[in-house]
């Protein structure tokens, strides 16, 4: 066991001092959050809304109720020049207004190229949408009380549905970047081989790499979830226990993974590309920076078995706080973690060479 | 931990000055036979050095001598201890530096040091290690930026940490300037001192003969010849060695007194004779009659070198 904990505090040291891959350990997180937390900070936020409609009619009221909310820009177009600047970007979205008596049935058109930026405008639409229908409808105005939550909702989606998938993004990459390519690179540079020499058994080896990255992924997630809840005030719960459990179970799923592609490739040169194939689709595809649902179907019902969208829904189930402890959901992420563990822990047990 | 009650390698039987006896020693990849049922006898307290051009089976020797590789056949014996059955023996008692080891080059040279010292049931104490290497001024400086003298010092001095009696050095100099190899020459004379066996493997024919008292010529996985390095050149070349420019247009089946030998495959002509007088008086009159000129003419008596060409009719460094 001595041997062990001086080999992890050795590699815990050339961890730390590693400061290209430290800054992506725990920086690179950490700034992705202070963007996006900035862009949901209310002041980030504004709506470039074109209004079109016949003139005289409901047009001129809605328009003019949009422009006293702040978040709004609202300009008056023609129908087929403002779908047209929406096409363009100029605008984010485009609401029709027909002519006639109420009830109106509005069109709200949007450009989903730039998906975040979309959703924040729909989003923007629909709250206050309805807070205007109280007032057009000629009940006393709400509309101070209805605009709140509308930049309220939108800081939420944005920062708090980030926050958990951060999470499950820091551990898939400090095991495969560190313990993935640090493996071949020890291997092929003979640093392995000059402790085969000595009394340290091979899994006394392994336990000490083990042990490093589980303390490194925690420190650094425990910072960035400080930094989240303490800092950008993203609205997450933090369930100690039950996060803990899922947080190790996904180290060691993709510590599995690591192992499998370090003895599957066989020099430096080859590793490094086998994980950023491995991790780049994931990163975009798993439900990080947003949901799984807005994939095409057949997309998304692949993508539901890959184990970063296991580790995000987990982690984002316990977090969002919406039910304590382990839903069926989070159990069924489980079950898939677990899988994934298993089958790749075996071929990683028997690719795995310390030559 | 490791070990048990009867044969704990932690807590030793003294075997500093045991032999190490290698016999039969195979080891095969494929259709390649590495190493081919080789004998070897390593006194203690002295130093031995392994010979031989890439390829001749010298590291995959040393590995399996130090339990790192496992033989396909043969026994290593070192003084009553099987090591092909026990290789944890060798891992505490010998101390290895590997021809292509490195450390993390984050750590700082006191902290590689502490870190295999504590790999150990016990060590010298690691400043001591630490000035007697000459690294007392690097003591704080990072593995990466250390020079190849001071990296080679490193190894060795990891390799010496746990008070080990036997020592395997593959290639220690390979790379250095003359001034570092001098260096370490010296630390290698002083653990045969200290009454440690040294095993080594080098590429320099002047290493051998400065450091070794027994060295073996291997080629293709065998023993050439044993001896020491004077013995091995009265037994094969106990003549002198004339030396001429390449150029020098000297027919093979020339009848020159004395002559041995003609060996053309290294960077000069070289004649080997047993009578340098006669030999040379019959170079220099061919020369006369045909009209040629022996250009870069030397003579010499014979080293290690020209015993290693005649032995494996490769030169080292091939």
């Amino acid at each position: 066991m001595r041997a062990v904990l001086t080999l992890t505090r050795a590699l815990i040291r050339t961890t730390v001092r590693n400061r290209q891959g430290f800054f992506w350990t725990l920086f690179f997180p950490i700034v992705i959050m202070l963007v996006f937390g900035l862009i949901g900070n209310g002041g980030g936020l504004q709506v470039n809304l074109a209004v079109a409609g016949p003139a005289g009619g409901t047009a001129a009221q809605v328009a003019a109720a949009f422009t006293a909310i702040p978040i709004f820009k609202v300009t008056r177009m023609d129908r087929a020049a403002a779908l047209q600047a929406v096409r363009a970007g100029r605008e984010d979205a485009l609401l029709v207004v027909p002519a006639g008596p109420a009830p109106l049935a509005m069109h709200l058109y949007y450009n989903d190229a730039n998906y975040i930026a979309a959703q924040e405008a729909v989003a923007a639409v629909q709250a206050s949408v309805s807070a205007l229908d109280l007032r057009l409808s000629g009940r006393p105005p709400s509309l101070t009380i209805a605009a709140s939550p509308v930049s309220h909702s939108v800081q939420a989606t944005l920062l708090d549905f980030l926050v958990p998938g951060i999470v499950a993004l820091m551990i898939m990459q400090n095991a495969l970047f560190s313990v993935g390519a640090g493996l071949t690179r020890w291997k092929e540079q003979g640093i392995l081989r000059r402790f085969l020499a000595t009394p340290l058994q091979p899994v006394q080896f392994l336990g000490a790499v083990v042990l490093n990255n589980l303390i490194i992924s925690l420190a650094t997630l425990a910072i960035v979830i400080w930094m989240a809840v303490d800092v950008l005030h993203a609205r997450v719960v933090v369930p100690a226990g039950p996060l803990l459990a899922i947080a190790v179970l996904g180290i060691a799923v993709f510590l599995a993974i690591a192992f499998m592609i370090a003895g599957l490739s066989h020099s430096q040169e080859a590793t490094i590309p086998i994980i950023n194939f491995v991790t780049f689709p994931m990163m975009f595809l798993c439900g990080i920076f947003f949901p799984v649902t807005t994939l095409p179907a057949a997309l998304a019902r692949i993508v539901g078995f890959l184990p970063l969208t296991y580790l995000a829904n987990a982690v984002r189930g316990l977090m969002s706080g919406q039910a304590a402890g382990f839903t069926p959901a989070i159990t069924g992420d489980i079950i898939g973690l677990l899988a994934w563990l298993v089958v790749c822990g075996a071929i990683g047990a028997r690719t795995w060479r310390w030559e | 931990m490791r070990g048990g009650p009867n044969g704990s390698p932690g807590r030793r039987k003294n075997l500093a000055g045991s032999a190490l006896r290698v016999r039969g020693l195979t080891k095969r990849y494929g259709s390649l036979t590495a190493v081919d049922g080789l004998d070897l006898d390593i006194a203690p307290s002295a130093i031995f050095g392994l010979l031989g051009p890439n390829g001749a089976g010298k590291t995959t020797t040393l590995e399996m001598v130090e339990g790192l590789r496992r033989p396909d056949a043969g026994a290593i014996v070192y003084g009553d201890v099987d090591l092909v059955r026990r290789p944890e023996v060798a891992r505490h008692r010998f101390g290895i530096q590997l021809q292509s080891s490195s450390f993390f080059p984050l750590l700082t040279v006191e902290e590689t040091i502490r870190l295999f010292a504590d790999l150990y049931p016990r060590s010298l104490p690691v400043l001591d290690l630490i000035d007697r290497f000459g690294l007392g001024d690097k003591r704080a400086a990072r593995v990466q930026g250390l020079s190849g003298g001071q990296r080679q010092r490193l190894a060795v001095a990891t390799a010496l940490v746990h008070d080990p009696e036997v020592v395997f050095l593959d290639e220690p100099t390979a790379g250095l300037d003359p001034q570092a190899r001098r260096n370490l020459w010296d630390l290698v004379s002083a653990f045969r001192r200290e009454g440690r066996t040294v095993i080594l493997t080098t590429h320099y024919m002047d290493e051998a003969e400065y450091l070794c008292d027994t060295v073996a010529v291997l080629d293709h996985g065998r023993v050439l010849d044993v001896g020491s390095p004077q013995d091995l050149i009265r037994r094969h070349l106990p003549g002198a060695v004339i030396e001429l420019a390449p150029d020098v247009a000297l027919p093979d089946g020339l009848p020159l007194p004395g002559l041995n030998r003609i060996d053309r495959s290294g960077e000069r002509i070289a004649l080997e004779t047993g009578s340098l007088e006669e030999t040379l008086v019959g170079l220099v009159t061919w020369a006369r009659d045909a009209g040629q000129h022996l250009t870069g003419l030397a003579t010499r008596g014979a080293t290690l070198e020209d015993v290693f060409l005649k032995l494996t009719g490769r030169s080292l460094r091939d």
